[in-house]
């Protein structure tokens, strides 16, 4: 039976092992499905997703087919691949002479302290396909040298002799005034009409040469593939008559037309991450809980997001492919820097696959080495015998003995509970289960650092939030952290093994635009302001009419950076709403010092000058009618499981544990119990309450 | 271990718990700082030690500060120890009291839990300014303490919670920007607040016993895995001499330092015995600063998870005899003691080198080239513009060194152009690596770079602290040694050389020229992958001459490719030119004519 229209919407995230897709309907049915990833060509198994729910609704009665298909959202790591892997376009870059070197040069820090063997990540345009050109703008936008034009079009037929096929152009100063730049492109349009081509002053029109340089020359070297990958999604989806639009999750948690990002792909990197933190506040937003702490864990990394007043926090830049490591908030150097705003995540290296072993002096240890998805932990039995996190979560009793992921893998317990035995029990003097209850507290202990780093390392009391734990591992692990770190709540949604992909269809259109703009708060003229804000304020406005939304269905938030003026480091404060006024500027002072009272502990006094840097406007697309069903039906029910004990620490021992459904929270249940899912094992340890609410998610309150 | 009093697991959580305080101390003043002194190089360290005064973890902080905090701990408790209260601050900076050079001010506030001093939070910031002659109180030509700034002895500027306001007014009555001063002071108060929160839930979840308990142990844990990795060290004794080209204020006269390595079981000795007496320009160091270099030097070649605390210190004994350049005495002058630490660090390598061939590497630039420009401007405003830049290693055993990256000593982070052109009278005209400076080697030196500043203001004072002008960054095993460093300035169209240190007069239009260092090479340069040397002719580092002449490498520029038979022709024949004789272990280049005397005169 087909509808008369189409009644589902598509979400589909990418991963390295796993590519997941879920299909929710105007009702709230929700059907998902994880397919091998296809890496090397990603569509083919997005394809096949998609042909095996359509199989799966022919089979059950749901009957319906591409046509029923409303819109694909889609995060994919398709452009973060290309970089990590050194498999980008073969890229120019054009730039001021005597500047040649600030691509390579970088910020000359380090992400390591006392590392001999630290290597740079290798410059994504090596020096020779870096030209310079005379020409000089000063810091007042003030052409000082003019271009040498004779010496752009060498520069450009030396690229194109050199087979590149896109070209970036950074200038100094091209923020400040992009003349230049326009010339050079001109002329490259004129001599290789249809080359990629990006200008620093149109891809981030910001202070910071390096900054600039890389951002730029990132987005020339994923451009040719993102574009490529895009036009054959489209066509292979059309293949199978799935015509509706094709939206890209942002790294900032907006959505993009696949036009857009196939324009700016630099916005599109850290799409897959992004989402599951956008569903996060959306299921705040639903439940109302205005501050949550997204917690999200797989199988070698985790990841926690903040969300504050139900916004989700972002960061203004941050460096694609630098590493899981605490201390990269201080230690900068690693990875391919990328200024564009991107949701806040901190990532550890821990996950269910993560290594549990002694150090030489004794101490017991998780991770960041992981066994990966092959050969996996010690109890899928392919060869790997160190035992790891998801043995540790074994020998404990909170998995399934027999099997995973509602029994399409099979497991050997007894070989994961020797491991620990031999390799950690042993040589701590500990009992298997005190070493194995001992790795899971580390691996927490690993994972809390990362919930400080969004949370307590930015003023943030974590009590205050509630913990929304996602992901094939986040909820085991999130009540036993909850309890150390003093959270009062977690909340598992549904389909929480696959919630990213849930989070694609929580999102909407925007667009994130940023702006250098430095004047002193004191005695600035409120007309200069409000002209800044209108400029973008224009943008923005363009750029969602191109994607079809009238005025009335356009959101615009207005937030400017400053900073006490020599700080050399800056905090967002949110314009008012209404036009800009006299009143505007109070606002921004009055702002800024709260908010660097509440980040820092403490704020200057009114007589010391504050300074505005930047900026920045989020314009936001609206859905003509809610995005998602109030409350969705969980996906792929698993059938209750016999009670089975499981251990808790000295103080309360192995406990029998009652394994559960979902629907059997109906009623309040104390932990310990045990929720088995499809994609996800919810633990529930003594001390919680595990309940259902009306939107069919766990709540787990912890007393006391 | 102590295994008996302690459940491991519950030691590993507090040992993270107790670190990522450390770490989020230094967060905070990361992100409140005013200076980019503080904010690009990183210029500060945090740390948490017992009531005792031992340092019990320190953050990711600056490597340069490592061995500093228990000396100026020390100094403090040894005036106040019976006497701190709760809501106490207590601060120094005074190099013959507990600190290391005036600009580093300490502030160590002692945490009380039910009426009992269980820990003392400390942190250290670079500061803009504390007074003296020279803007920015770094000058490397001040011949004594005294004027170089403020001298603070261990002074309790909070007690119980209120200011002493005597310190703050004088302070702000002799520092240039006591806004900046203040700021950062605040920056370290507020890093000091949240080790006393997070200590206190702590002790909450441990209990007072427990975390007193498990401080101590921290200790140990690290001694035993430090000691451990010594023990895999071969035995014996290693002895390396490098010499910083002059002080500036003697131009000319080298200063030698000499470092013996001692190693027997689990035990090493770093011994700067024969290195310079005390000189009178201000690169002299304290004990704590030598001890620091001479750390850094050895967590190198150790495991990355050894925990930075008092107990890696316990294996490493550092030697270094009053009234030497690396233990200096009243009256020394130690603003810009950097270079000394940065070089010192250097001779551990190379000591190390002696000790390890294989894993370490020869010579970088030799650390931080420091910048000062200063003035007033028209409306009789201060400006203060300081700018450190390094950027080469040496040639590695397994990779060439790395092009464009801080000294390991400081991991410093450069200013952006544009951010400089902004705020400072200064415009950048050039930012980029040198060719055929780099050391050749089997693995090459790492690439330096130049930067010009033209400056815009009417008038202003320039101030370099740069060296390896006249001693090279050493090759090592065949590798030779890198290019030396350069400064000239270009006025009215004339350009004219000028010292490695200096401090001069500038006017509009004056553009300086800064060169760094070339990187020493590692092995052989004959033994370098042909490749690798066609891609480094291709990008522009090396010329082809250089290619010919110095890896015996004939690069095709027609079609970017190796002449394979010419190369291995050219080798043959360079290699023959040699004579057979086997290449020094360490390769300086051509010793400096009047060098040999001047290095006796000056021990």
């Amino acid at each position: 039976m087909l509808e008369a229209s189409p009644a589902w919407r598509v979400g589909v995230d990418i991963g390295g092992t796993f590519t997941d897709i879920v299909f929710v309907s105007r009702n709230g049915e929700v059907r998902t499905r994880k397919v091998s990833s296809s890496v090397g060509d990603y569509g083919r198994a997005i394809v096949e997703g998609l042909l095996a729910v359509f199989d799966d609704s022919a089979k059950d009665g749901g009957g319906f087919d591409g046509r029923s298909v409303a819109e694909v959202l889609h995060a994919t790591t398709v452009a973060s691949n290309a970089i990590l892997e050194a498999k980008g376009a073969r890229t120019g870059l054009i730039t001021t002479r005597g500047f040649r070197d600030v691509l390579e040069i970088r910020t000359l820090r380090m992400p390591r302290l006392y590392d001999l063997h630290w290597q740079k990540p290798p410059p994504l345009v090596e020096r020779y396909l870096r030209h310079e050109v005379t020409e000089r703008v000063n810091v007042r936008g003030e052409v000082e040298v003019p271009l040498d034009e004779a010496e752009v079009e060498a520069a450009v037929d030396a690229l194109l002799a050199e087979g590149v096929e896109a070209i970036a152009v950074c200038l100094i100063h091209a923020y400040a005034n992009p003349a230049h730049e326009r010339r050079i492109g001109e002329i490259v349009a004129r001599r290789a009409p249809g080359k990629v081509l990006c200008l620093s002053a149109e891809v981030l029109p910001e202070i910071k040469e390096y900054e600039r340089t890389s951002t730029t020359v990132i987005n020339a070297y994923v451009r040719p593939l993102v574009g490529a990958y895009l036009t054959k999604l489209i066509g292979s989806l059309s293949g199978i008559s799935v015509g509706a639009p094709l939206m890209l999750m942002q790294s900032n948690g907006g959505l993009m037309t696949a036009e857009e990002a196939a324009r700016l792909p630099m916005h599109v990197i850290e799409s897959g991450p992004a989402a599951g933190v956008v569903g996060a506040a959306a299921l705040a937003a639903r439940i109302g809980e205005p501050r949550v702490i997204s917690f999200d864990m797989g199988g070698t990394t985790a990841k926690a997001g903040l969300i504050e007043d139900y916004e989700v926090s972002r960061a203004a830049e941050y460096s694609v492919g630098g590493g899981i490591m605490v201390g990269s908030r201080l230690l900068t150097g690693a990875g391919y820097q990328l200024k564009v705003p991107a949701i806040d995540l901190a990532e550890v290296g821990a996950g269910g696959g993560s290594l549990v072993w002694i150090d030489p002096a004794g101490a017991p240890q998780v991770g960041p080495e992981s066994a990966g998805a092959r050969p996996g932990p010690v109890c899928y039995g392919l060869g790997n015998e160190q035992p790891t996190v998801t043995d540790a979560n074994l020998a404990l009793g909170y998995l399934n003995p027999t099997h995973l992921v509602g029994g399409q893998l099979r497991i050997d317990a007894e070989r994961a509970r020797r491991a620990i035995a031999e390799r950690v029990a042993a040589p701590l003097g500990l009992s298997v289960e005190q070493a194995a209850h001992g790795a899971h507290l580390i691996a927490a202990s690993n994972m809390i650092r990362a919930i400080k780093a969004v949370s307590s390392e930015r003023g943030r009391d974590p009590r205050r939030f509630a913990l929304v734990a996602f992901g094939g591992n986040g909820p085991l692990f999130a009540a036993g952290m909850a309890m150390t770190l003093g959270l009062k709540r977690v909340i598992v949604p549904p389909s929480a093994g696959v919630f990213s992909a849930v989070g694609l269809l929580c999102s909407d259109v925007e667009y994130h635009l940023t702006r250098s703009w430095r004047r002193l708060l004191l005695g600035l003229p409120v007309a200069e302001l409000a002209a800044g804000v209108a400029a973008l304020e224009e943008e923005a406005a363009s750029r969602l009419a191109a994607d079809g939304f009238p005025p009335g269905r356009r959101e615009i938030r207005r937030t400017a950076r400053l900073r006490y003026q020599g700080q050399s480091f800056d905090l967002a404060v949110k314009l008012p709403d209404g036009p800009v006024g006299p009143d505007t500027l109070a606002a921004l002072a009055e702002g800024f010092g709260a908010e660097h009272e509440r980040t820092y502990g403490h704020r200057a006094g009114p007589e010391e000058p504050v300074e505005i840097v930047g900026l920045q406007l989020v314009g936001r697309g609206l859905p003509e009618s809610a995005r998602m069903p109030e409350r969705l039906q969980a996906a792929n029910p698993v059938p209750a499981q016999p009670p089975r004990p499981a251990y808790f620490g000295a103080r309360h021992g192995w406990l029998e544990t009652p394994v559960l459904a979902r629907a059997d929270l109906v009623t309040p249940r104390p932990g310990p119990c045990i929720v088995e899912e499809y994609d996800a094992t919810c633990l529930v340890p003594p001390g919680c309450t595990a309940s259902l609410d009306g939107f069919g998610n766990i709540v787990i309150d912890i007393q006391g | 271990m102590s295994g008996q009093t302690h459940d491991p697991i519950e030691f590993e959580l507090f040992k993270n718990a107790i670190f990522s305080v450390a770490d989020e101390m230094a967060l905070t003043i990361h992100r409140t700082t005013y200076s980019s002194v503080l904010k690009d190089n990183m210029d500060y360290s945090t740390a948490f030690c017992d009531a005792q005064g031992r340092l019990v973890a320190q953050g990711l902080t600056l490597p340069s500060h490592l061995g500093s905090i228990p000396a100026a701990l020390a100094a403090v408790l040894r005036r106040f120890g019976d006497d701190m209260h709760e809501g106490d601050v207590f601060a120094l900076n005074d190099p013959f009291e507990g600190g290391m050079h005036l600009p580093d001010i300490f502030l160590f506030r002692p945490i009380f839990v039910d009426g009992e001093r269980l820990a003392i939070a400390a942190t250290i910031c670079h500061h803009t300014d504390v007074g003296g002659r020279v803007a920015g109180s770094n000058a490397s030509d001040s011949t004594e303490i005294y004027q170089e700034g403020l001298r603070i002895a261990p002074m309790r500027i909070y007690d119980r919670g209120r200011p002493n306001e005597t310190f703050f007014t004088f302070v702000e009555r002799n520092v240039r920007v006591p806004v900046k001063v203040f700021g950062d002071l605040r920056a370290q108060m507020a890093a000091c607040t949240i080790a006393e929160r997070a200590f206190r839930d702590l002790v909450g979840q441990y209990g007072a016993g427990k975390v007193v308990a498990y401080m101590a142990e921290l200790l140990d844990y690290a001694e035993r895995l430090t000691r451990a990795a010594i023990r895999d060290l071969p035995d014996g004794e290693w002895r390396f001499l490098d010499h910083i080209d002059d002080d500036g204020v003697e131009p000319g006269r080298p200063i030698p330092l000499q470092v013996t390595l001692r190693k027997t079981g689990d035990r090493l000795v770093v011994d700067w015995t024969g290195s310079s007496r005390q000189v009178k320009g201000a690169i002299n160091n304290t004990l704590s600063f030598t001890r620091s270099a001479s750390y850094c030097g050895i967590r190198s070649i150790l495991p990355a998870n050894i925990p930075n605390n008092e107990g890696y210190f316990r294996a490493i004994e550092v030697v270094a005899p009053p009234g030497t350049i690396a233990n200096a005495v009243l009256p020394a002058a130690c603003a810009a003691r950097g270079l000394t630490g940065f070089r010192m660090v250097d001779a551990m390598f190379g000591v190390l080198a002696m000790m390890l061939p294989d894993r370490v590497g020869a010579a970088g630039d030799g650390g931080n080239t420091g910048v000062s420009i200063g003035g007033y401007d028209a409306e009789r405003r201060p400006f203060i513009y300081v700018d450190f830049t390094c950027c080469a290693w040496g040639g590695r055993p397994w990779a060439d060194g790395l092009d464009g990256n801080s000294h390991m000593f400081a991991n410093m982070s450069s200013q952006p152009i544009e951010v400089t052109e902004a705020e400072h009278p200064i415009q950048i005209l050039s930012y980029g690596f040198i060719p055929d400076t780099m050391g050749p080697g089997r693995y090459r030196g790492g690439a330096p770079f130049c930067r010009e500043y033209r400056f815009l203001e009417t008038e202003g004072v320039l101030q370099v602290r740069s060296d390896r002008r006249t001693f090279r960054p050493f090759g090592l095993y065949g590798g030779l040694p890198g290019k030396p460093s350069m400064n000239t300035l270009t006025r009215d169209g004339a350009t004219e050389v000028l010292p490695s240190k200096f401090c001069i007069t500038i006017r509009r239009g004056d553009v300086f020229r800064h060169e760094v260092a070339g990187g020493g090479g590692w092995g052989d340069p004959l033994e370098r992958d042909p490749a690798a040397v066609l891609r480094d002719v291709r990008n522009g580092l090396v010329s082809p001459g250089a290619a010919r002449d110095d890896y015996g490498v004939v690069v095709d520029t027609g079609r970017w490719a190796v002449d394979e038979p010419a190369t291995a022709a050219l080798r043959r024949e360079l290699a023959r030119a040699r004579g057979g004789a086997p290449p020094p272990a360490v390769n300086r280049g051509p010793a400096p004519a009047a060098a040999p005397e001047a290095a006796r005169a000056a021990e």
